[in-house]
């Protein structure tokens, strides 16, 4: 279970998120959609520590993450190898550039269990063409990036991410850069994942898929999520002002 | 004597090695200037056999030591009845040298110009020649302007190298300071300061042309 | 042109090219340790990386020499013209191999660094897996094109009498007049190190690519 409190952070002088809130349950599958710029992204990569936060608290499984409150009440950041400990128990895949171009497809997965887990090699490359075939990528373990379509890196990106067993996917917009017709194989992969109801959230602006897998969607706007709820809720009856504007806008 | 004391002594004859050095790289680049858009414009009126001469040129250029093109003009051009004095078989040497450089930066810079400018000069009946003169250079000028401030700042350094053929620049002038006075330390130090002067003031230059000349467009 | 002057050309190729490699090694590990400071997280250290790149690029490589060939007696280190020279071409060449690795880590694409991140690779591993190999690949062609640079280089410490091809077609030419054959023989070999140097590289270039990477971000 993720739980964000209160979090705040300001580029410069310009706030971004202005105190969110937000509770995600063990196997459930949040999406988070809003305008570019809105923050959602940012929320994104605050719960992995890839971008630092000014204030509030983020906990996972209740324990409090990447910050630690020192006895005389002083907020001090948790230390580096803490923090890689924290990262390993989740998984991100982002939008584009997810894998390492000098590496094949196995290798790519297997790194992370390899030198973050301290698998054992064999192991881990068993795990890697498992998880590889579990994507549909069991002729490709060892192609290089540059011989693989946007959609296959993604779903390489995806199985890297679970090589780790993460608590919690974090999916950055995983299907934006991609050509129309190669959407479909990675929203595949993603369904595919639902029965094991690993937690999720990701962030995405297709709205159809959301609705299809997504316990609950979130619009994030003005820094805050301003409403949050089931798909059929926010998607159709959309109390926000600006959430019924933006809908409005993209269909 | 401290550096100060050695500056304010020495100062005077430092002055004049930098008007030295300062005169040669200015000619210098200029001279480069103009010959690396000569040897660019060479395969327009010679056809593939200019376009391989001057690449070969280019090469031999790149990769050879600039040493080399000061010796042969400075011991080899009083042999063939031109006894130039040094500064201008130095000055020669940097401008056949660093024009090899200058034709390759503008090469690179017509290949990003659009050639729909050059088709369209030539449709409004311009020869190819005049087409390239008065629309394509001016643009292809512009667009080098970063790359070709790079490069004078190389042929600023390398008139260094004409001390070696007795030119009395900025290094010779240390060079002798140390031999009359020994204070090696000093001179060398005043005389970095001096390139680092230079070198510094001729990038601030090429930024604000460069900026200059983006507004006017 | 005789055979005992090609073969003392040949000799000082011979003292240009071991210069210019045993430069090259170390300035290598300079050159990645003086981008590591610029990078690091100490504004002290970082500013410690420009000043140096500042001075050394800014200065003529013949007027650092000089500075070092008459310093090092003043520090009481007498050493032969050879170890000044090798000193000085591996400073000079260490800064411009660390703009070299600085352009290629500033040219991994931020969401390799945030996978890696995300792995919770310890940093050994990732500078080891990661950033090196992918460093390594963005880098080659300029880092051949320096290589290339201290073998013409080294021709400037021959004004420091560190005798090599240029002082000994030079010393040739102050005996026999000889210039023009003298000189074009010392191009000519100059000529066939650095283009053969070149091939080289892109010769390695061309390997990595075969193996899936076309040093270009995917």
């Amino acid at each position: 279970m993720i739980e964000v409190r209160g979090l705040k952070k300001a580029f410069a002088a310009t706030p971004v998120l202005r105190g969110v809130d937000l509770r995600v349950d063990d196997g459930e599958v949040l999406a988070l959609i809003g305008r570019s710029g809105c923050g959602k992204t940012t929320l994104l990569r605050c719960i992995n520590f890839l971008e630092d936060y000014d204030e509030g608290e983020i906990r996972l499984d209740d324990h409090p993450l990447w910050y630690r409150t020192d006895p005389d009440g002083r907020r001090r950041r948790v230390p580096d190898q803490e923090a890689r400990r924290m990262r390993q128990q989740m998984g991100v895949v982002f939008q584009q550039y997810n894998l390492f171009p000098h590496m094949t497809a196995l290798e790519n997965v297997c790194l992370g269990p390899r030198f973050s887990q301290k698998v054992p090699a064999a192991d881990a490359l068993t795990l890697g063409r498992k998880l590889l075939a579990r994507v549909g990528l069991a002729d490709k373990v060892d192609a290089y990036p540059v011989h693989l379509s946007g959609g296959q890196q993604q779903r390489v990106a995806i199985a890297r991410a679970l090589a780790m067993r993460p608590k919690v996917l974090l999916l950055d917009e995983i299907t934006s850069a991609l050509d129309p017709e190669l959407v479909g194989e990675v929203e595949d992969v993603i369904r595919s994942l639902l029965p094991e109801r690993i937690m999720m959230v990701l962030v995405t602006h297709a709205l159809g898929f959301a609705r299809e897998i997504a316990h609950r969607i979130g619009y994030v706007a003005g820094g805050v999520i301003a409403e949050i709820g089931r798909p059929e809720q926010i998607l159709e009856q959309p109390q926000d002002a600006t959430l019924k504007d933006f809908l409005r806008r993209i269909r | 004597m401290t550096y100060l004391g050695w500056v304010t002594t020495y100062g005077p004859t430092y002055l004049d090695a930098l008007g030295w050095t300062a005169v040669i790289a200015v000619l210098a680049s200029l001279g480069a200037i103009v010959w690396g858009c000569a040897l660019l414009l060479v395969p327009l009126v010679a056809g593939r056999w200019g376009a391989r001469a001057v690449d070969a040129y280019v090469q031999v250029f790149r990769n050879t030591p600039v040493l080399l093109p000061i010796y042969l003009i400075y011991f080899g051009f009083p042999l063939i009845g031109l006894p130039w004095p040094a500064a201008v078989c130095g000055g020669l040497a940097l401008v056949l040298q660093n024009g090899a450089y200058v034709s390759e930066i503008l090469r690179g810079s017509v290949k990003a110009i659009d050639r729909v400018q050059f088709d369209a000069a030539k449709s409004i009946g311009l020869s190819p020649w005049s087409a390239f003169r008065k629309v394509v250079l001016p643009q292809v000028l512009v667009y080098s302007i970063p790359s070709l401030g790079n490069q004078v700042v190389l042929l600023l350094k390398d008139t260094s190298l004409l001390s070696a053929i007795t030119v009395t620049e900025l290094t010779m002038q240390a060079k002798l300071l140390t031999e009359q006075t020994g204070a090696a330390y000093e001179a060398f130090a005043v005389v970095a300061v001096l390139y680092l002067v230079l070198v510094s003031g001729t990038e601030v230059l090429f930024r604000a042309a460069h900026r200059a000349v983006r507004w006017s467009r | 042109m005789n055979a005992s002057t090609l073969t003392l050309l040949l000799e000082g190729a011979g003292v240009s090219l071991a210069l210019a490699l045993t430069s090259i090694a170390p300035a290598t590990i300079l050159g990645a340790a003086l981008t590591a400071l610029g990078f690091s997280r100490f504004a002290a250290l970082r500013v410690l990386y420009r000043l140096y790149v500042y001075v050394v690029r800014g200065t003529p490589l013949l007027v650092l020499a000089l500075l070092i060939f008459y310093a090092l007696p003043a520090l009481d280190l007498r050493t032969g013209p050879y170890i000044a020279g090798a000193l000085v071409l591996t400073l000079y060449v260490g800064a411009l191999f660390a703009e070299v690795f600085r352009g290629g880590v500033l040219a991994i694409p931020r969401p390799q660094w945030e996978s890696a991140k995300s792995l919770g690779l310890p940093p050994a591993a990732m500078l080891k897996k990661v950033i090196a190999p992918l460093v390594v690949r963005y880098t080659l062609p300029p880092y051949i094109n320096v290589c290339v640079m201290t073998v013409k280089a080294s021709s400037v410490l021959s004004i420091i009498s560190v005798w090599e091809l240029t002082l000994a077609a030079r010393e040739i030419i102050e005996r026999t007049l000889a210039v023009f054959t003298v000189l074009g023989v010392a191009a000519a070999i100059y000529f066939i190190m650095c283009f053969g140097l070149d091939r080289l590289g892109r010769r390695l270039e061309r390997r990595l690519m075969a193996r899936g990477f076309a040093g270009e971000p995917v």
